[in-house]
C-alpha cells in the first residue's frame, strides 16, 4: 500500500482557483493558481491537479485528503441562480419569509431597497396544523390536505422544497411527517426541513435559513457528486472534505445535505490559519487582517480562538450595509468585511473632502497603473506612487505598472479638485483607507472586549502587508506578523481546520423549572446526530464532544453562551449552572444580576475529531549575510517625516533565520510587499515569518 | 482664527470623530442590560464642541432621538454658564421638554476637559423600558407618567451623588435594570471623553472648535446646495389625525417656506394640546420635521449641527406639536410620527422625486399585552408593528416597516413562549397597498387568540394600544390612491384602538396595520407589473381590473391586452379628472 503523505487544499474563488499541496512528511508546500471555470468549477480543480503534477509527479495516488472551499453556493444566492423552490409552512404564516424582522437598515434613506425572498409568494404554501410553544400539539397535521398541497406544489415543477412549521424546534413530528409524504409522493425530490437545518427559535430566521438551504441544495449536490466522481477517475483514493463557514471541515454528504453551512467556506481559511499561528506562537490577542483588491476582511483571535457568531447575512442589496441582506442563522466565523482594498477608488466627496472606497474598480478595469483601462485613481495607484510598490516587480514582475498615468490620474481627479498638493493627495489616499480600516477594526475589537493596543496584527492578502504598518500605527498595535507567501499563508488554514461539527436545539425553559433529565436526553440526541455526521468522515476515530448552553435573563433579547462539562446533566446543580452563567456574563458585560431569573434557550454540541497537526516548513538555515538579501534602495514616503526618504529593499526569498534589521525597509515577494517604517525593527524566524516590532508612544 | 485643515486631513479627523461615537455605541452594546437597548438599538450617543454644537452621532440611531438630541443638548449645555462646568461632573435628566419628548428617554451628559480646558460635551440618551408611573397613554398629565428627573448633577467633580441614585431606585419597578443602564450610559460617555482627548493629543490640537467649524460648515453647505435646487415658494399641507371617540380630531397645519437654501416650517394653526398622552414637545416635533428634510436633501451625510442649520421650525406653544408642561406625553408617537409625511406632502409639490406617499407604519403600532397565567404568574409582552410604506416616483412602497421611526418586530415564537396566547396569523394583506403607477406597500394582519383551554390565562388579558389610521387611511400622491385603513377587531367587532382593552379567554383579536399610499395614476401602471402582483397574490383579479384597469386572464394569469385597453378607456371616461 502506498503511503498517503500528501494533502491538497483547493479554494475556488471568483477569479482564481488556488491550490496548496502539503507533504506531511517533509512539511514541503507547493502552490498553484489557475483561472476559475464558472461553467463547471471541477474543470479548474482537475486543471490545477494536473498543473501540480508537473512538479510532483504521481502525487494523486498518495493523496490522503482534499480539503475544498468554494464560493459556488454564495454566488448562486447572490446571482439568484438556485433551484425553483417551494415552501410549506403553518397556516397563517406564508409571509413570514417576506415580512422579516422589519428593521429599516438605513433610517434616513426612504428609497432603500430590501432583498426579495428566495421563494416568491406564489410558491409559498400553507398546511393546517399547529404546535404550541411548549411542543404540544394544538392541531394535528391534516394528512389529506397535506397530500393535496404537495400535489399542487409538484404541478409547479419545483426542484426543491423547504418545510418550516411554527414551533417545530420543540416538536418536529409534523415536519417529519411532511418530509415522509414528500418522499413518497415525489421520490428523489430535494427536501429541507427546518428541524434538521436549524432547530432554533425565531421563525423568520429559521425559515430564511431553511429556504436558503433548499434553494442551493440541488446545485450543490450535483456539483459535489461531479467533483467526487472526477477526483476518483483521476486516481484519488483519499477523503474529500468541504470547508464549513464555522471554520471546521465536513464530509461531502453533510455539505450536500446542508449547503447553507458552507456559504462562507472561502474566506474562513485565513482565519483558521490565524488561529493556528496564534496557538503555535502563543499569541493571546491577534488581529487577522486580509486585504485584497476589493475588500478587507478581519477578525480578532483571542487565545487562539476566533469568535463564531450564530448568524450572518448574504446577498446584501447594499454591499457593506448591515441589515440589507438575507439572514442565515448557522454558525459562522466572526469576520468583519469592509469595502477597502487595492482597487478602492479615490474621489471627491459631496462634502468637498477626499473619499476612498467602498466603490472598487476591482481587477478589471482595475487601478490606472494596471494600464488595462482603469481611469479612476485607486489605493494601488497611491501605493505605487508612494514608492511602496515597484513598478517592475508587481506580481514578481509579471505585470508592469504605469507610474506616469497613475500620477496624472491622482493629480487630475484628486489633487486639483481638492486644491491640495500632489503629495498631500497621494499620501491622503493611503492614509485615509488606513483610517477607514482602523475605525472599523477599533469597533470590532471593542465589541469583542479586546484591546487594540496589545494585538499582534497578522497580515494576509496582496495588499495586507502594504497597509499593515499604517494600520498598526493607527491602532497603536505593537507588533506585526507577516507569514511567508501571503497567498499560501491563508491557504494553510485548510490543513489546520478542525474536523468539527456544531449542532443545536432550542428549548426555552427557566433554570428553576427545567427538567434536567429531559435536557440530558436532548444532549444525547444531539451527540448522536453529530456523531453520525463525523463517522462519515472518519469511522474509526474517537469523537470529542463539547457541551454548551445559550442562556439569558428571563425576557432578555440576546443570549450568553455558557460552556459546561460533559457529564450527566442532572449531576450539575442549578446553583452550579447559575454560577457559571453569572461568571461569564460578568466577564462579558461588566456586571451581573444574581436576583434576576435566568432561562435556557439553546442546547449546543460541538463534536470534533482529533486535530491533525501540521509541521510548518522551515526555511534554509544556512547563514548568509544580510547584504545578499538587499536589492538596493528606493525612495518611498515616510509617514513620520512626511516626505520621501530612502528605504532599503530586501528580497524576501534571500532572508534567513535570525536575520534582523531596522526600518525604513521594504521587503518584496511575488504576491506582496511588506512596508516597515523607520521606527520599527524586523526579525526573521525559523519558518521565515517576519516579526515586526513597532515603537509606539 | 484657528488652524484650517486641508480637505484630506479634515476627512481623516472627521472619520476619527465618528468612529469615537461608534466605539461608545459598542460600549453600550456590551454593557447595557435591557434588550430594548441591546437588540432594538433604542439609544443614541453623540458629542458636541464646547459651545454645544453637535459634531458626531452614532451611525445607527432612531430618527426621533437623533433629531431631538442635536437641538436638545445645545439648549441643555447653555442652561449653565460654561465656566461653571468642572472636570468629573456628570449630569442626568429625562425632562421630556429638554430632550426626546417622554420620560423613558433618559439623558446622561458630561463635559469633556483637555488640559484643564472645556473642549466638548458628550451625551447619550437611552430609552429605558421602565421609569415608574402609570403606564398608559390616557394619563392627564406628565406627573402620572413616571419619575421626572430634572437637569441635575449625578456626579460632582467625580463624586457620586448617591441621593440621585436612591431617588431613582425607589421610583421605578426594575431598579437594577434602570440603574445598570444608567451606569452603561456613564461608561459610554467615558469612552467618548477618553477618545476625544486622545485624538486631540495625537493631532497636536488643543480644542475641537476649529475642526467643528469646518465640519459643520461643509455639512451645512452640502445640505444647502441641495435645498437651493428646489424653487422658492410657500407650500402648505395639512394632516388629520384621528382621536378616541368623543374627542375632536387633531389637525396639523404646515406652511413650508423655501427661500434660497433655507426652509422655514411654520405649524401655526395646528390643534391645541390634548388632555391625554399624545402631546408632542417641540424637540420631538422638530425631530420628525428634520427626518423629512434630511431624508430629502442629505440622507447619506453624517449627522451634525450643520444638517440642521438650514431648518427653522415655528410651532406655537400650547399646541399639540409644542405642548406646555405638564402635558401628558407618553404616547407622543401617535401624533409626532405624522410630521414627516405632512412635510413630504407640502414639499412634494416641488420635489416630487424626493418624497414618498403616506405610510401605513405612521404611526408605529404599539401593543402591550399583559396578564396572569393560570398559576398566577404575571406575563407581559410588547409587539411593535409597521405597515406598508408609501410609494415613490421610483418604486412601489416597501412592505411592512415602521416609518418614519424604526424598529424590529417580535418573533411569534418568542411572543408565544413569553405569553399564554396563540398567534393565528401574521401575514400580508392583499389589495391593501394604495393603487398607483407605483403601488403602496402592503399592510399586515396579526390575529391573536386568547386560549380558553388548560393553557389559557386567567381573565382578563389587558391590551394597551398606541396606533392610528383606523379612520383616515394613508393618502396617495399625484393621483395615487390611499392604502387600506388599520383595523382593530375583537371577535369580529371593532374595538377601541386607543388606550386599554380587556379581553377574555376564547376571544380572538384581529389587528391590521395599514397599507401605504400609491404614487401616480394607477391606470398608468405597467400592466405587466400588475400581472406579477396578481400572480404573487399581492393584488386580486378583481382589484386589478377595478383599480388598475388591467384585465388578467384567470386561467393563465397573463394580461389580456385588448380587454385592458378597453377597461382603461372605460374607467378613464368614468373619472375624467384624476388628480
Amino acid at each position: 500500500m502506498t503511503q498517503k503523505v500528501y494533502r491538497l487544499g483547493c479554494d475556488i474563488g471568483g477569479t482564481f482557483t488556488d491550490f496548496v499541496l502539503l507533504n506531511d512528511e517533509t512539511g514541503e508546500i507547493k502552490t498553484y493558481k489557475c483561472l476559475t471555470t464558472p461553467k463547471d468549477p471541477s474543470d479548474a480543480v482537475e486543471a490545477g491537479i494536473r498543473g501540480l503534477e508537473r512538479d510532483t509527479p504521481n502525487f494523486i495516488g498518495k493523496l490522503d485528503e482534499v480539503i475544498h472551499g468554494t464560493t459556488l453556493v454564495i454566488n448562486a444566492i447572490i446571482e439568484r441562480k438556485g433551484a425553483k423552490t417551494a415552501l410549506i409552512t403553518t397556516k397563517g404564516f406564508r409571509d413570514v419569509l417576506e415580512i422579516g424582522r422589519g428593521i429599516r437598515y438605513a433610517p434616513y434613506d426612504i428609497f432603500a431597497e430590501f432583498p426579495k425572498p428566495l421563494i416568491p409568494r406564489r410558491l409559498r404554501f400553507e398546511v393546517d396544523e399547529r404546535i404550541r410553544s411548549d411542543g404540544s400539539v394544538l392541531k394535528p397535521l391534516d394528512l389529506q390536505e397535506a397530500r393535496q398541497v404537495i400535489q399542487e406544489i409538484l404541478k409547479e415543477n419545483v426542484e426543491s422544497i423547504a418545510v418550516c412549521l411554527l414551533n417545530s424546534f420543540e416538536n418536529p413530528t409534523h415536519e417529519l411527517m411532511l418530509k415522509e409524504l414528500i418522499e413518497k409522493e415525489a421520490p428523489g425530490l430535494s427536501v429541507s426541513i427546518s428541524f434538521q437545518v436549524l432547530p432554533q427559535i425565531k421563525e423568520y430566521e429559521r425559515t430564511s435559513t431553511t429556504a436558503t438551504n433548499a434553494y442551493v441544495k440541488p446545485l450543490t449536490g450535483r456539483y459535489l457528486s461531479k467533483l467526487s466522481g472526477r477526483l476518483e477517475r483521476i486516481g484519488f483514493k483519499g477523503k474529500l472534505f468541504i470547508m464549513l463557514s464555522s471554520g471546521g471541515v465536513t464530509s461531502v454528504e453533510t455539505a450536500a445535505e446542508f449547503p447553507v453551512r458552507i456559504i462562507e467556506s472561502g474566506p474562513t481559511a485565513a482565519v483558521i490559519a490565524g488561529q493556528y499561528y496564534g496557538r503555535l506562537f502563543n499569541i493571546s490577542e491577534m488581529f487577522c487582517f486580509d486585504m485584497g483588491g476589493t475588500t478587507a476582511k478581519s477578525c480578532l483571535i483571542q487565545k487562539g480562538e476566533a469568535g463564531v457568531v450564530p448568524t450572518f447575512e448574504v446577498g446584501r442589496v447594499q454591499r457593506f450595509m448591515k441589515g440589507s441582506g438575507l439572514t442565515i442563522q448557522v454558525p459562522v466565523v466572526d469576520l468583519m468585511e469592509i469595502g477597502a482594498g487595492g482597487g478602492s477608488i479615490a474621489r471627491v466627496s459631496r462634502m468637498g473632502t477626499l473619499q476612498v472606497g467602498p466603490e472598487s474598480s476591482g481587477a478589471d478595469p482595475g487601478p490606472i497603473c494596471y494600464g488595462i483601462g482603469g481611469t479612476e485613481p485607486c489605493v494601488t495607484d497611491a501605493d505605487l506612487l508612494l514608492g511602496y510598490l515597484d513598478e517592475n516587480y508587481f506580481l514578481g514582475g509579471k505585470m508592469k505598472l504605469d507610474k506616469e498615468a497613475a500620477k496624472k490620474g491622482v493629480e487630475e481627479k484628486v489633487a486639483h479638485p481638492l486644491g491640495v498638493t500632489y503629495l498631500q493627495a497621494v499620501w491622503g489616499i493611503h492614509d485615509l483607507i488606513n483610517e477607514t480600516m482602523a475605525a472599523a477594526a477599533k469597533t470590532h475589537i471593542a465589541e469583542k472586549g479586546g484591546n487594540p493596543k496589545i494585538v499582534t496584527i497578522v497580515a494576509f492578502g496582496g495588499a495586507g502587508p502594504v497597509h499593515a504598518y499604517g494600520l498598526a500605527k493607527k491602532l497603536g498595535a505593537p507588533r506585526l506578523l507577516v507569514p511567508p507567501n501571503a497567498g499560501v499563508g491563508s491557504a494553510l488554514g485548510f490543513f489546520t481546520a478542525p474536523r468539527a461539527y456544531d449542532v443545536l436545539r432550542s428549548h426555552k425553559v427557566a433554570l428553576s423549572t427545567a427538567d434536567f433529565n429531559e435536557i440530558e436526553r436532548i444532549f444525547r440526541e444531539l451527540e448522536e446526530e453529530a456523531s453520525k455526521i463525523l463517522k462519515k468522515q472518519a469511522a474509526e476515530s474517537e469523537i470529542y464532544y463539547e457541551r454548551s448552553l445559550d442562556m439569558r435573563f428571563v425576557g432578555q433579547g440576546s443570549e450568553t453562551n455558557v460552556p459546561i462539562p460533559r457529564e450527566e446533566f442532572k449531576k450539575l446543580s442549578q446553583e452550579e449552572i447559575r454560577r457559571r452563567f453569572d461568571e461569564i456574563y460578568k466577564k462579558l458585560y461588566g456586571r451581573t444580576y444574581p436576583d434576576s431569573e435566568v432561562e435556557f434557550i439553546n442546547f449546543k454540541i460541538r463534536a470534533s475529531l482529533p486535530e491533525r497537526t501540521l509541521r510548518l516548513p522551515k526555511i534554509d538555515k544556512k547563514r548568509r549575510s544580510l547584504t545578499e538579501a538587499i536589492k538596493g534602495k528606493r525612495s518611498a514616503y515616510s509617514s513620520l517625516v512626511k516626505d520621501f526618504i530612502p528605504f532599503t529593499i530586501y528580497d524576501r526569498y534571500q532572508l534567513f533565520p535570525e536575520a534582523a534589521f531596522k526600518g525604513p525597509a521594504i521587503i518584496e515577494e511575488k504576491e506582496s510587499t511588506v512596508i516597515v517604517g523607520e521606527d520599527a525593527t524586523v526579525f526573521v524566524d525559523d519558518f521565515g515569518f517576519l516579526w515586526i516590532n513597532l515603537t509606539n508612544e | 482664527m484657528g488652524p484650517t485643515f486641508d480637505p484630506i486631513t479634515l476627512e481623516i479627523l472627521w472619520r476619527r470623530l465618528i468612529s469615537i461615537v461608534d466605539e461608545a455605541d459598542s460600549a453600550v452594546a456590551r454593557t447595557a442590560f435591557s434588550s430594548l437597548l441591546r437588540d432594538a438599538h433604542d439609544y443614541t450617543c453623540m458629542f458636541t464642541d464646547q459651545k454645544g454644537r453637535e459634531l458626531a452621532q452614532g451611525s445607527f440611531a432612531t430618527p426621533g432621538q437623533s433629531g431631538a438630541m442635536a437641538l436638545g443638548i445645545k439648549n441643555l449645555v447653555t442652561r449653565l454658564p460654561l465656566d461653571t462646568y468642572k472636570p468629573g461632573d456628570i449630569f442626568i435628566t429625562n425632562d421630556p421638554w429638554a430632550l426626546a419628548g417622554h420620560l423613558n428617554d433618559v439623558c446622561v451628559m458630561s463635559p469633556v476637559f483637555y488640559n484643564q480646558q472645556l473642549v466638548a460635551f458628550t451625551a447619550c440618551v437611552f430609552h429605558h423600558s421602565d421609569i415608574g408611573g402609570r403606564v398608559s397613554s390616557d394619563n392627564h398629565d406628565v406627573f402620572e407618567e413616571g419619575l421626572f428627573i430634572p437637569f441635575v448633577k449625578l456626579y460632582e467633580g467625580g463624586i457620586l451623588n448617591q441621593s440621585v441614585i436612591d431617588m431613582i431606585r425607589w421610583n421605578v419597578r426594575t431598579p437594577d435594570e434602570v440603574i445598570g443602564d444608567i451606569r452603561s450610559q456613564i461608561a459610554a460617555n467615558h469612552v467618548c471623553s477618553e477618545k476625544i482627548c486622545q485624538m486631540l493629543k495625537e493631532n497636536g490640537l488643543d480644542r475641537l472648535d476649529d475642526l467643528a467649524d469646518q465640519i459643520i460648515h461643509r455639512t451645512e453647505k452640502s445640505m444647502r446646495e441641495e435645498i437651493e435646487k428646489i424653487p422658492d415658494g410657500i407650500y402648505q399641507a395639512e394632516g388629520m389625525i384621528e382621536q378616541m371617540k368623543g374627542q375632536q380630531d387633531v389637525v396639523i397645519k404646515a406652511t413650508v417656506e423655501v427661500k434660497g437654501s433655507d426652509i422655514v416650517v411654520d405649524l401655526t394653526g395646528s390643534s391645541p394640546q390634548v388632555n391625554w398622552g399624545g402631546n408632542v414637545v417641540y424637540n420631538f416635533t422638530y425631530a420628525y420635521v428634520f427626518m423629512a428634510i434630511k431624508s430629502m436633501f442629505g440622507p447619506d451625510i453624517p449627522n451634525n449641527d450643520g444638517c440642521a442649520s438650514p431648518i427653522t421650525l415655528l410651532a406655537p406653544e400650547g399646541t399639540v406639536v409644542n405642548c406646555r408642561f405638564p402635558a401628558a406625553v407618553a404616547a407622543r408617537l401617535v401624533i409626532g410620527h405624522f410630521l414627516t409625511e405632512i412635510i413630504y406632502r407640502a414639499l412634494g409639490k416641488v420635489a416630487p422625486d424626493k418624497v414618498i406617499a403616506a405610510s401605513g407604519g405612521t404611526p408605529a403600532q404599539m401593543n402591550v399585552f399583559y396578564g396572569k397565567r393560570k398559576n398566577g404568574k404575571p406575563w407581559h409582552s410588547v409587539i411593535i408593528r409597521g405597515g406598508g410604506m408609501g410609494a415613490s416616483v421610483r418604486s412601489d412602497g416597501n412592505y411592512v416597516y415602521i416609518f418614519p421611526a424604526n424598529g424590529a418586530n417580535t418573533p411569534i415564537e418568542i411572543f408565544e413562549s413569553d405569553t399564554p396566547l396563540i398567534v393565528e396569523r401574521r401575514e400580508l394583506i392583499p389589495d391593501s397597498g394604495g393603487p398607483g403607477k407605483m403601488k403602496g406597500g402592503l399592510g399586515q394582519r396579526e390575529v391573536f387568540r386568547i386560549p380558553d383551554d388548560e393553557y389559557g390565562p386567567l381573565p382578563p388579558v389587558n391590551l394597551g394600544i398606541q396606533a392610528g389610521r383606523h379612520v383616515y387611511p394613508p393618502e396617495g400622491l399625484f393621483g395615487g390612491k390611499p392604502g387600506l385603513k388599520a383595523k382593530f377587531l375583537v371577535d369580529g367587532v371593532p374595538g377601541n384602538p386607543f388606550g386599554l382593552t380587556q379581553l377574555n379567554p376564547g376571544s380572538v383579536v384581529t389587528i391590521d396595520a395599514a397599507g401605504g399610499g400609491g404614487y401616480g395614476n394607477p391606470f398608468e401602471r405597467d400592466p405587466e407589473m400588475v400581472e406579477r402582483d396578481v400572480q404573487e397574490g399581492y393584488v386580486s383579479l378583481d382589484k386589478a381590473k377595478e383599480d388598475y384597469g388591467v384585465v388578467i386572464d384567470p386561467k393563465t394569469l397573463k394580461v389580456d391586452w385588448e380587454a385592458t385597453k378597453r377597461q382603461r378607456e372605460k374607467l378613464s371616461d368614468d373619472v375624467p379628472t384624476l388628480r
